[in-house]
């Protein structure tokens, strides 16, 4: 991954992480307050809705208290008291009163709680009232109090008085209904709404769920949260999901209404006195369901949510544009850097940047320059000694290689002249023993001037399809006599075996068969010489991808790692006689070809040369390796 | 109720000698729009509309309380042991109002045309009835209001006012409203006292009783029960003997099927409540289609409510929740019904009081129009909805048992239960005055009721009070049974 992509991806991932972190810092503050907000407003709810029952049941006590007080039911306690036994006349009573007080329920009950008149149940008349304590042990305030009707039971905030005119009182049961119509006179909220549950059976019923304009929709929903107060008398919460969409949801807070449990009315009144009072013996009556609508919070987390996106998006293409503003400004040089760093290590020791700034990157750029150029020197230096190490061993090859035949002439002509003047009548003898030693190491210093002057004047490749195995074959039956020979006068002790693994259907290349010739020609006789003892002398070709390889092996006694690097050194050689320049001149034609060539040799194993020339045609080009 | 069993009780400080003039005014509940007996009518209306139309016309025979025939267009009558033919003697020199004769081939006409299976015969001063199926209670059947001899005028439409042989004649009709009748001064029965007759409509019971108070009406409908309450100075009020039936009535398609549910909720219902509460003291509990003073076997029948009974009969069984309706007409039906609801539920029948929806069973006034028992017995049915009372072939309704099995057959089964017999009730001014009837009153007497009744006002200019009646047109009375010639014989 290039400095410039990681440049960027650390930039983004620091912009996204940064927005990531502070939107989840503020959705959850804004979450909490929310919660707070919505916990608040229940209980607001909550403390109104207590607040409009209590009035509500003073309100009805109030109301009941002006009945039994009120001459019609003190008129009717009378007639009781006296006796009366036709309590027809009674049967409309309570109707009456009701709508006077604006009651919806109202009863009229004798001592003995036998229903003299109902006014939520006119047929009712003449039977016992079993839901109502007597007025000895029936609460003081308003108590919640199912109702049965005709059309079914239903949930109302009663209060018992009772008409005391002579030994019998009569009772008067009034109340009003716990519905829809209360729920109205709540003020309630936008966004809250309240759900009214009448518990009336044993069983979940979901038409008792009542919200202001009667049954409520979904009840199944909310029942485990009605069941939850059943079982607990608590006040739960709960989230309610009406639909898949979560700003759909609505959290409710449920509030349990408890009234006295009755069916204890009939036993002992003084057992029951404390307890009815202390709250003890209490049942569900109904269950008040504030709920608050998750919608404000969840379109807020939304838009929390898409503006943090917005925000992170926009974070990161600013750090993209930022990455590529502070690419172009801080990494170019640095890419510049690592361009020139590519191309010195090509070779182009030469190669400078530009130095744009004064910081770090700056000073960089500087000592890269400076870096090349002393390269730059040191190679030039280099050259220069290797070119003056180069003119040491050729003056000291020629040196050598001089002045062994020179020194022969110097003697002969010394004897010459010593026998001139000495012994002139052995002059002759001397004289043509002489010249023919003169003109011998002439010869033989032509010899050394001719080979260095050839090697000087390397011909060009006459390039033309070529045969590599046709030309191992051939280098092979050059020295075929001579190793014939050596193998016959050693009797096997230091033969020299020649193996050849030459690939088949070696592809045809092109090149110059008589310069390749040559090359494995001193190649071979290279490895003939590597081995006096005797070893195994081997020759392989072998097909590369887009090369053809050609080695060199023998097994005589390997090279040091000093004398490889210096194997191709023009006039450098490990023998003892060798004019050094045989490895060059196979480097010179390897080159020529566009090839390479290489030496690997381990000390009393062996070494390997290996050739490798393309398959297709090259430029000339020089060989390195 | 029926004007035509009110019976004024005559105040003993007033005068007694009769007076003719003045107008009588009269106040109902109903407001018919045509003067016709309503078909599907509550026996208010039914009553109602027969008082009315029997002050303007006759039928040919009238019954008294015991049952027995009186002559009033017809004299004599006679019918042959099959009880299919049957030949009446008419009343000569009887006119209609308009003064046209009433003959026997108008009677003939008017009567074929209410019966259409009979067989209507005019001869020069009787008529002839013939049906196929034997007519045992024929005279019974000629007395009830259908059967009045009216004629209506001919040009077609609903107001068309009767024209009859009675006391009284049409002399302004005001659908719904208003009605006044004149007297009708060639009637064949004698001219009666009063002038005038003005009936108003739709007047509840509360405006009537206000009106009484006021003096600006002199005969009022009550509720039964205000009978029993002492009467304003000078004011009268009376109680007919029981001619209405209320009672449950299961509908053809109700769910209730099962016998034992409805033996359980006839068992269920507790009828001293609803007679002592709602019906104020009014009406008996009743557990037969007639009354006891028609057959005398109505005891048989138990009106006992019996819970614990209608628990084993129901136990184990599960029934369907039952719709039951009533006539929202019936201000006292809502309740009776509710409250029958609540004692079905003390024995687990669920019972929903309705309006609305399938009904399952009805609660229904039924009137008995007759007191010829097989008579009432017979209508009763009709109105009720259930089959046809079977009587022996012939002769019909002689035989108490066959009355007995024929309404026991009625019963078995459930398919009514009967609660209450209830009286209708009225009220008369102090100034009203008229004959003095025993216990047994006058049965549906055709008009002689109103047109026995004077004023006592001393401002009448017609001091006129001879009366003129016909000695045979004059009420009936039971002590002088013995004096009057004998009903059917020529």
């Amino acid at each position: 991954m290039s400095f410039r992509k990681k440049h960027l991806l650390l930039f983004a991932a620091t912009v996204l992480l940064s927005v990531a972190v502070i939107s989840a810092s503020v959705y959850s503050t804004i979450r909490r307050s929310f919660e707070q907000a919505n916990q608040d407003r229940a209980n607001a709810i909550a403390a109104q809705f207590r607040s409009e029952f209590k009035r509500r049941g003073s309100d009805v006590v109030r109301k009941v208290e002006s009945v039994a007080a009120g001459e019609t039911v003190q008129r009717i306690a009378l007639d009781l008291n006296r006796g009366a036994t036709d309590s027809g006349e009674y049967v409309s009573a309570a109707h009456t009163l009701a709508g006077q007080q604006q009651l919806d329920f109202l009863e009229l009950v004798d001592s003995r709680a036998t229903i003299l008149s109902s006014a939520q149940w006119q047929a009712k008349f003449g039977y016992p009232e079993a839901a109502i304590p007597p007025a000895a042990i029936a609460p003081a305030g308003a108590f919640l109090k199912r109702e049965e009707l005709p059309d079914g039971a239903t949930l109302g905030l009663f209060a018992v008085r009772a008409a005391r005119v002579g030994e019998q009182p009569l009772y008067v049961i009034g109340g009003e209904r716990l519905d829809q119509g209360f729920l109205s006179t709540l003020d309630i909220p936008t966004g809250t709404r309240v759900l009214l549950y009448q518990n009336l059976n044993a069983k979940w019923n979901p038409k008792s769920l009542l919200d202001l304009n009667g049954p409520a929709a979904g009840a199944d929903k909310i029942a485990p949260l009605v069941a939850q107060v059943r079982d607990t008398l608590q006040e739960p919460q709960g989230v309610i999901h009406w639909t898949s969409d979560p700003a759909d949801a609505e959290v409710f807070h449920a509030i349990p209404l408890t009234g006295p449990s009755l069916s204890a009315a009939n036993q002992s009144s003084a057992s029951q006195t404390s307890a009815n009072q202390n709250g003890a013996n209490q049942q569900l009556m109904g269950v008040l369901l504030v709920g608050s609508s998750r919608r404000p919070l969840i379109e807020l987390e939304r838009q929390v949510v898409s503006t943090a996106m917005l925000v992170g998006g926009a974070g990161i293409l600013v750090a993209v544009l930022a990455s590529l503003w502070f690419a172009a400004r801080v990494t170019r040089p640095v890419v510049s850097l690592a361009a020139a760093a590519r191309r010195v290590a090509a070779g182009d020791l030469g190669t400078k940047v530009e130095v744009e700034s004064s910081d770090e990157l700056g000073e960089l750029a500087a000592s890269f320059n400076r870096m090349t150029e002393d390269l730059v020197q040191q190679k030039d230096r280099t050259l220069q000694v290797e070119r003056v190490a180069a003119w040491r061993e050729l003056a000291r090859r020629l040196a050598h290689e001089l002045k062994n035949p020179l020194f022969p002439l110097q003697v002969t002509v010394e004897n010459l002249m010593r026998a001139k003047q000495k012994s002139p009548e052995m002059f002759e003898e001397v004289f043509h023993e002489g010249t023919a030693t003169l003109l011998a190491e002439i010869n033989n210093l032509k010899t050394i001037i001719g080979r260095f002057s050839e090697f000087s004047r390397m011909p060009q490749p006459q390039r033309r399809p070529t045969q590599v195995n046709d030309v191992v074959h051939s280098v092979l039956r050059v020295f075929h006599a001579q190793l014939h020979n050596n193998e016959l006068e050693n009797n096997d002790k230091d033969k020299i075996a020649v193996r050849t693994e030459l690939a088949d259907a070696l592809p045809e290349i092109s090149a110059d068969p008589d310069l390749l010739h040559r090359a494995l020609q001193n190649l071979v006789l290279n490895a003939i010489d590597a081995m006096p003892q005797g070893g195994e002398l081997t020759i392989r070709t072998a097909i590369l991808r887009d090369r053809i390889e050609i080695s060199v092996s023998d097994t005589g006694s390997g090279l040091t790692q000093e004398e490889c690097g210096r194997l191709f050194t023009p006039y450098y050689t490990t023998k003892q006689h060798g004019t050094g320049l045989g490895l060059a001149i196979v480097q010179s034609v390897v080159s020529d070809h566009g090839g390479k060539i290489a030496v690997e040799s381990t000390k009393e194993k062996g070494t390997t040369f290996r050739i490798e020339l393309s398959r297709e045609p090259q430029p000339w080009q020089t060989g390195q390796n | 109720m029926t004007l035509t069993s009110m019976i004024a009780f005559t105040n003993a400080t007033g005068e007694t000698r009769p007076h003719y003039g003045g107008t009588l005014r009269v106040m109902m509940q109903s407001a018919p729009n045509a003067l016709d007996l309503p078909s599907n009518a509550t026996p208010a209306d039914y009553w109602d509309a027969a008082g009315i139309l029997s002050l303007i016309g006759d039928t040919l025979v009238k019954l008294d309380a015991q049952s027995r025939p009186q002559p009033a267009l017809a004299v004599a009558w006679q019918g042959d042991p099959s009880a299919r033919h049957w030949q009446l003697t008419l009343r000569r020199g009887v006119k209609f109002s308009d003064g046209t004769a009433a003959s026997p081939a108008a009677i003939v006409q008017i009567l074929g045309a209410v019966h259409p299976k009979w067989n209507v015969r005019a001869s020069s001063d009787s008529v002839s009835i013939d049906s196929e199926t034997p007519m045992p209670s024929l005279l019974a059947e000629l007395a009830l209001p259908r059967n009045l001899v009216l004629k209506r005028n001919g040009n077609g439409n609903d107001n068309r006012v009767p024209i009859g042989t009675g006391p009284f004649l049409v002399a302004e009709w005001q659908p719904g409203k208003r009605l006044k009748l004149a007297a009708n001064e060639e009637s064949w029965a004698g001219r009666p006292f009063v002038d005038g007759v003005e009936i108003e409509f739709g007047k509840s019971l509360h405006d009537q009783a206000l009106a009484l108070e006021l003096d600006k009406a002199d005969v009022i409908e009550v509720a039964p029960q205000a009978t029993n309450g002492s009467q304003r100075h000078g004011t009268s009020a009376s109680l007919s003997l029981p001619v209405e039936l209320l009672a449950l009535v299961f509908s053809p398609n109700s769910k209730a099927q099962d016998p034992r549910l409805r033996e359980a909720l006839a068992l269920a219902i507790e009828r001293k409540p609803i007679q002592s509460v709602l019906l104020k003291g009014a009406g008996e509990p009743a557990a037969s289609i007639l009354p006891n003073w028609m057959t005398g076997y109505s005891a048989v029948f138990s009106a006992q409510a019996n819970p614990q009974r209608a628990r084993t009969v129901l136990a184990g069984s599960r029934q369907p929740a039952l719709n039951l309706s009533f006539d929202p007409r019936d201000p006292q039906a809502q309740l009776i019904a509710e409250r029958i609801a609540l004692d079905a539920r003390q024995v687990g029948i669920t019972v929903q009081v309705s309006l609305s929806g399938a009904e399952d069973l009805r609660l229904v006034r039924a009137m008995l129009p007759s007191p010829d028992p097989a008579t009432a017995l017979v209508e009763a049915a009709r109105q009720l909805g259930l089959q046809e009372p079977v009587f022996p072939a012939a002769p019909r309704g002689n035989s108490l048992d066959d009355l007995y099995q024929a309404e026991r057959s009625l019963l078995d089964g459930y398919a009514v239960i009967p609660l209450f017999h209830l009286a209708v009730a009225s009220a008369a001014s102090a100034r009203v005055r008229g004959w003095e009837p025993d216990r047994l009153r006058e049965w549906s007497g055709a008009g002689l009721s109103l047109a026995d009744l004077w004023l006592a006002d001393s401002r009448l200019a017609d001091r006129r009070t001879e009366d003129s009646r016909p000695a045979d047109s004059r009420p009936y009375d039971p002590h002088s049974y013995d004096a009057r010639p004998e009903a059917g014989a020529r």
